[in-house]
C-alpha cells in the first residue's frame, strides 16, 4: 500500500489511528505490528515470510551475541552468520536477474533469468535489520529480547517501503515507552499532510510531463533539458514527501524518526548535496562500510579504494541494473574531484554560480539514474546536445513548460528551504502579522488537501518510483 | 561548520518549531473533513453506472485466496474506493478547473481547443497491424461485391489549427500518418477513401463562412436557449469524440466521389435541432460545466419510406433515431438507437442496391445521407455481431457494395476489430 492513496488515507489510517489510541500502553504496539504486517501485505502477500525471516535472523542474531559476550570468536560468527543469510536473501531476491545476465555476457552462455520478483522495501528492511546487528556486535546498543517488539520495529508501517532508514539505536526506547501527546499529533498531521501535498500536486503532476517528454523524440535541446530537471524535481519531492509523511506518521504514533532530506537541491556542492539527499542512507554507508574500511585517515590510494567501494554500492543499492552503478560512480568521481582537485575553488565562486553547478551535475546525473536501458540512455543523452539534427530550441518547450509553468515554479521555489527562513523572518514579527500569516497558510494548506484528494479521485497517475530499491 | 553540526542545525528546523492555534485548527479540520469522507462513503448509495462518464463502475472485489495471493482483491478495493467516492463528480470538476485556471491547456488528455470546444489526444496506435490484417481478411472473403474502406481522421487532424498554440507537430498530423500506412498495406482489391482531404476542405470552408455545410445549418428557433454554445457548429462536436451531421456529409462526399455518384446536396434534408444540451464523452474526461454543451441535429429526407429492424431484439421502426436517449446523458445514441449488432435498413423510396457497413458509431450519423443510394443497407457492429460479415454478405446476392468505416480516435481499442473477416 502506498500512503498516497484512498484506501490509504481513507481507510487503513483512520481505523488504524482510532485502535492504536483506543488500546492501553504495551497493546499499541501489538496494533502497530498487526496493521504493518497488513500494509505489506496489501500488495506483497507472500514475501511477508521473507521479512519475518530476515527479521527473525537478526533478533536470534542479537540474543546469541549477548550470550557470548565473553567470547569474540564466537560472536563474530553469530554475526557473520546473521550477515550472510541477509545479504544472500537480498542478493538472491534483488540481484539474481542481474547476476546471471553478467554472467551470461562474460561467458557467452545463455542461462535462463530466475525471473525473481523483487519484494518491496527489502532494500530498506534489510539495511534496517543489518545495521541492529552491528550495533549489537559493537555494543553500541542492547539487544532487544521480545521478537514482537523488535519485528514492530522492522516492519513499521509508517518507514517500512521507502524509508527513511531508521537504526534501532534511534527508535529502541521510543519502542518501550514513548510520549502520545496531542501536540506530537498535531505536528505529525501537519508533517503527513504536507508530504501528501508535495507528492500528490507537485510530484505527480511532474512525473506526468517527464512522462510525456521522455517518449517524444522531436524534441529540442531545451526540452531534453528540461524533462531531466523534471525528472529530478519528481525524484526530490517523491521522494522526500514519502520521508515527511514517514516522518508525520512516526510523530503521530510518538516516534521520531530522523530527517532524511534536507533541500538538495539547494546545494553549493555535490559534497553538500550529499549531506542533504537521503541522508538516512549515506550516513549507512559511512557508518558501516566507509568507517569501517579506514574512511580517509588512510593512504591516498586505500582512500580511493574506500570511495569506490561506497559509491559502487551506493549506486547498486538503488536497483539491479548498470544504470545504478555508473550514477553511484558518477558521483563518487565528483566527490573525489571536489575534495582533492576544485572544492577549494569551488568556494570561491559566487554562490550562485555554485547553485548553477550543483544542480547541472545532479540533473545529468538523474539522466544516468532514470534509464536503465543503456541505449535508451544513449539515444536521450544526444538529444541533450542536439545531435544529430535536433534544434537548440523549438516552440514545443513552449508548450511543455507553458502547460506546467505554475506547477515547475512552486517546485522550484520550494525546493530551497523558503518555508523554514519565513518562520524564522516571521519570529521578530507582531504577533498579529504572524497569525494572520500563519492562519493563511492553514487555510491554504486545507484548500490543497481537497484539491489533492480530487487528483487521487481522477488522476490514475501516481506511480510508485521505489519499487527497484 | 562540521558534518554533526550541519545535521543538528537542520533537524532542529522542524523541531523546533511550535504547535499554535493554527497548527491546530489546521489539524482538526483536516481530522474533520476526513471523517466527512469517510462517512459519505459508507452511506451514499453504490451506483453501479456512471451516467457522467458513461461507464460501469467498478464492482467491490470478490475476497478469495487467489486473489488476495497475486493482489488483484487490494487492487480491485483501491478502484472501488476511487469510483465510488462520494462526490466524485464535483471533485473531478474541481480538478479540472483548477487546472485550466492554472493555465493548462491540455487536461487528462484533452485539448482545450481555442474556440473552447474540446479535442482528445491522440495516442500512439498499436494495433495498426491488427487493423491491417482484419480489413484485409474482410475484403478477400467477400466475392460478390465492391469493398472499400474509409477511415476518419477527428478533429486533432482535422481541426488542427483549433488547437492551443506550441502544441507538437508530431501530435497534430500522426493520424494521417497512420491512415496513410495502413492504406498502403491494405491489398488492391480493398479500394480505400481519402476523407481527410474532403473533411480539411468542409473545415476551411466552414470556417471561412463560404461552405454549403454552413448553409445548411438550420436557423436557432430561440437564440436564448442555446447559451451554452455558440450556435456555430462544426464537423465535430465541441464537447464529444463524435462527427457531426455536417462531419458525417463530408465523409459521406468523400464516399461518392470514390464511388462516383452524384451526392444528395444538403439542402434537400429535413435539418432539424433536436437537442442544445448534449454533453459528450470528452466532456466527461474534465466533467467542468464551463465547457458548455453540444447541439444534436436530425437529418431527415421527405421521401424516405424507411423499416428499421434490429436482429438482436426482433424490434421494427419506422426511424433511424430514438428519440428516449436524448433525455439520457450519452445522447449521441439518438443516432440508429446505440448498439445493436446488425441492424437493417430498407428505403422503399430506392428501388435497388444493398450496401453492408461495418463499422464503428461514426457511421450512425452517416447512415441518412447513405439511405438516398441504396433500397438496403446491412449494419454490423462487429463487437456484437459473431460469424464475420463477409458470410452473410456472400450469401446476399443483392449486396453490391461493401463500407468498412472506422475513426481514427477509438479504432485502436475497438473490440470488435477481431470480428471483421
Amino acid at each position: 500500500m502506498v500512503f498516497s492513496s484512498l484506501a490509504f488515507l481513507f481507510f487503513f489510517l483512520p481505523a488504524f489511528l482510532i485502535l492504536y489510541y483506543v488500546f492501553p500502553g504495551r497493546a499499541k504496539n501489538f496494533v502497530l505490528l498487526a496493521f504493518s504486517l497488513i500494509f505489506y501485505a496489501w500488495g506483497e502477500p507472500i514475501y511477508i515470510l521473507l521479512m519475518l525471516l530476515s527479521s527473525f535472523v537478526d533478533y536470534v542474531d542479537g540474543l546469541l551475541q549477548e550470550k557470548f559476550q565473553s567470547s569474540v570468536t564466537k560472536k563474530r560468527l553469530s554475526l557473520s552468520l546473521a550477515l550472510i543469510i541477509n545479504f544472500s536473501l537480498l542478493g538472491y531476491f534483488k540481484y539474481a536477474d542481474f547476476s546471471v545476465s553478467i554472467w551470461n555476457s562474460l561467458t557467452g552462455l545463455d542461462v535462463k533469468l530466475p525471473g525473481v520478483a523483487l519484494p518491496v522495501g527489502i532494500s530498506f528492511y534489510t539495511f534496517q535489520t543489518v545495521s541492529y546487528s552491528i550495533d549489537v556486535y559493537k555494543g553500541r546498543i542492547k539487544a532487544e529480547h521480545n521478537y514482537l517488539d523488535y519485528l514492530t520495529y522492522v516492519s513499521m508501517f509508517p518507514q517500512l517501503i521507502a524509508g527513511p532508514i531508521v537504526r534501532f539505536v534511534s527508535v529502541q526506547k521510543e519502542l518501550h515507552k514513548r510520549e502520545i501527546n496531542e501536540r506530537n499529533f498535531v505536528s505529525g498531521i501537519k508533517r503527513f499532510i504536507l508530504g501528501l501535498l508535495r507528492k500528490v500536486l507537485i510530484a505527480n503532476q511532474i512525473g506526468a510531463l517527464w512522462d510525456t517528454i521522455r517518449v517524444d523524440d522531436d524534441i529540442s535541446v531545451v526540452t531534453a533539458w528540461l524533462g531531466l530537471l523534471c525528472f529530478t524535481l519528481q525524484l526530490y519531492y517523491d521522494f522526500s514527501a514519502y520521508s515527511d509523511m514517514a516522518i508525520g506518521l512516526g510523530k503521530m504514533l510518538g516516534f521520531h524518526f530522523p530527517e532524511n532530506f534536507m533541500y538538495p537541491l539547494s546545494a553549493v556542492s555535490i559534497t553538500d548535496f550529499w549531506r542533504r539527499w537521503h541522508i538516512s542512507l549515506s550516513t549507512w554507508f559511512r557508518d558501516y562500510v566507509y568507517i569501517p574500511l579506514g574512511g580517509n585517515r588512510v593512504g591516498k590510494l586505500k582512500h580511493l579504494r574506500n570511495i569506490f567501494v561506497v559509491w559502487f554500492l551506493t549506486g547498486l543499492w538503488h536497483g539491479a541494473s548498470w544504470n545504478f552503478v555508473l550514477w553511484g560512480l558518477y558521483h563518487g568521481v565528483l566527490l573525489t574531484l571536489e575534495k582533492y582537485i576544485w572544492g577549494k575553488g569551488l568556494k570561491k565562486l559566487p554562490e550562485l554560480l555554485q547553485h548553477v553547478y550543483t544542480v547541472i551535475i545532479v540533473v545529468f546525473g538523474f539522466g544516468i539514474f532514470t534509464f536503465d536501458d543503456l541505449g535508451e540512455m544513449g539515444h536521450y543523452f544526444i538529444k541533450l546536445v542536439g545531435i544529430p539534427h535536433n534544434p537548440l530550441y523549438s516552440s514545443e518547450f513552449l508548450w511543455y513548460s507553458g502547460n506546467y509553468m505554475i506547477v515547475l515554479v512552486i517546485a522550484i521555489i520550494l525546493a530551497f528551504p523558503v518555508y523554514p527562513r519565513l518562520l524564522e523572518k516571521l519570529s521578530g514579527k507582531k504577533t498579529l502579522t504572524v497569525s494572520i500569516a500563519k492562519a493563511t497558510f492553514a487555510v491554504v494548506i486545507i484548500a490543497l488537501f481537497i484539491l489533492a484528494v480530487s487528483s487521487l479521485v481522477r488522476d490514475t497517475y501516481n506511480p510508485f518510483l521505489y519499487f527497484r530499491f | 561548520m562540521t558534518k554533526r553540526d550541519f545535521e543538528e542545525k537542520n533537524s532542529d528546523a522542524y523541531k523546533n518549531e511550535k504547535v499554535t492555534w493554527q497548527d491546530r485548527v489546521l489539524s482538526y479540520i483536516i481530522c474533520a473533513i476526513m471523517l466527512c469522507f469517510i462517512i459519505c462513503f459508507f452511506c451514499f448509495e453504490k451506483r453501479d453506472f456512471s451516467v457522467n462518464e458513461n461507464r460501469p463502475l467498478s464492482k467491490f472485489p470478490v475476497l478469495k485466496f487467489e486473489n488476495v495471493k497475486s493482489g488483484q482483491f487490494t487492487e480491485g478495493l483501491e478502484k472501488y474506493a476511487a469510483d465510488h467516492f462520494p462526490f466524485r463528480d464535483t471533485l473531478m470538476a474541481l480538478m479540472a478547473e483548477t487546472q485550466r485556471i492554472s493555465g493548462r491547456k491540455e487536461i487528462n488528455g484533452v485539448y482545450l481547443a481555442n474556440d473552447g470546444s474540446l479535442i482528445e489526444k491522440y495516442d500512439e496506435p498499436r494495433n495498426t497491424g491488427k487493423q491491417i490484417e482484419q480489413f484485409s481478411k474482410l475484403a478477400e472473403n467477400v466475392e460478390n461485391a465492391d469493398v472499400m474502406l474509409m477511415l476518419v481522421p477527428t478533429a486533432i487532424e482535422v481541426c488542427s489549427d483549433k488547437l492551443p498554440a506550441n502544441v507538437p507537430q508530431n501530435q497534430k498530423d500522426a493520424q494521417q500518418q497512420v491512415i496513410g500506412r495502413i492504406y498502403d498495406a491494405v491489398p488492391e482489391k480493398l479500394q480505400t477513401i481519402d476523407a481527410l482531404a474532403t473533411l480539411k476542405n468542409a473545415y476551411e470552408k466552414t470556417v471561412k463562412g463560404t461552405g454549403d455545410i454552413l448553409s445548411a445549418i438550420p436557423q436557432k428557433a430561440n437564440e436564448e436557449s442555446f447559451s451554452g454554445t455558440d450556435g456555430n457548429q462544426g464537423l465535430f462536436y465541441r464537447t464529444d469524440h463524435h462527427w457531426t451531421v455536417y462531419g458525417a456529409y463530408a465523409g459521406y462526399k468523400a464516399y461518392c466521389s470514390a464511388k462516383g455518384i452524384a451526392e444528395v446536396p444538403i439542402d434537400e434534408y429535413d435539418l432539424k435541432i433536436v437537442s442544445d444540451s448534449f454533453k459528450g464523452t470528452i466532456f466527461s474526461k474534465l466533467n467542468d460545466n464551463y465547457f458548455g454543451n453540444d447541439i444534436i441535429t436530425s437529418v431527415n429526407h421527405p421521401a424516405w419510406k424507411l423499416k428499421v429492424e434490429y436482429s438482436d431484439t426482433g424490434e421494427v421502426t419506422d426511424t433511424i433515431y430514438n428519440e428516449e436517449y436524448l433525455k439520457e446523458k450519452d445522447q449521441y445514441s439518438y443516432f440508429l438507437n446505440n448498439i445493436h449488432p446488425m441492424v437493417t435498413i430498407t428505403n422503399d423510396a430506392v428501388e435497388s442496391g444493398a450496401l453492408a457497413l461495418v463499422k464503428d458509431s461514426y457511421a450512425n450519423s452517416m447512415v441518412p445521407y447513405l439511405l438516398a443510394h441504396y433500397h438496403k443497407i446491412f449494419i454490423f457492429d462487429t463487437r456484437y455481431y459473431k460469424g464475420g460479415p463477409s458470410k452473410f454478405i456472400n450469401e446476399h446476392d443483392d449486396i453490391t457494395d461493401v463500407l468498412i468505416l472506422y475513426n481514427m480516435n477509438t479504432i485502436d481499442n475497438d473490440t470488435g476489430i477481431g470480428g471483421i473477416y
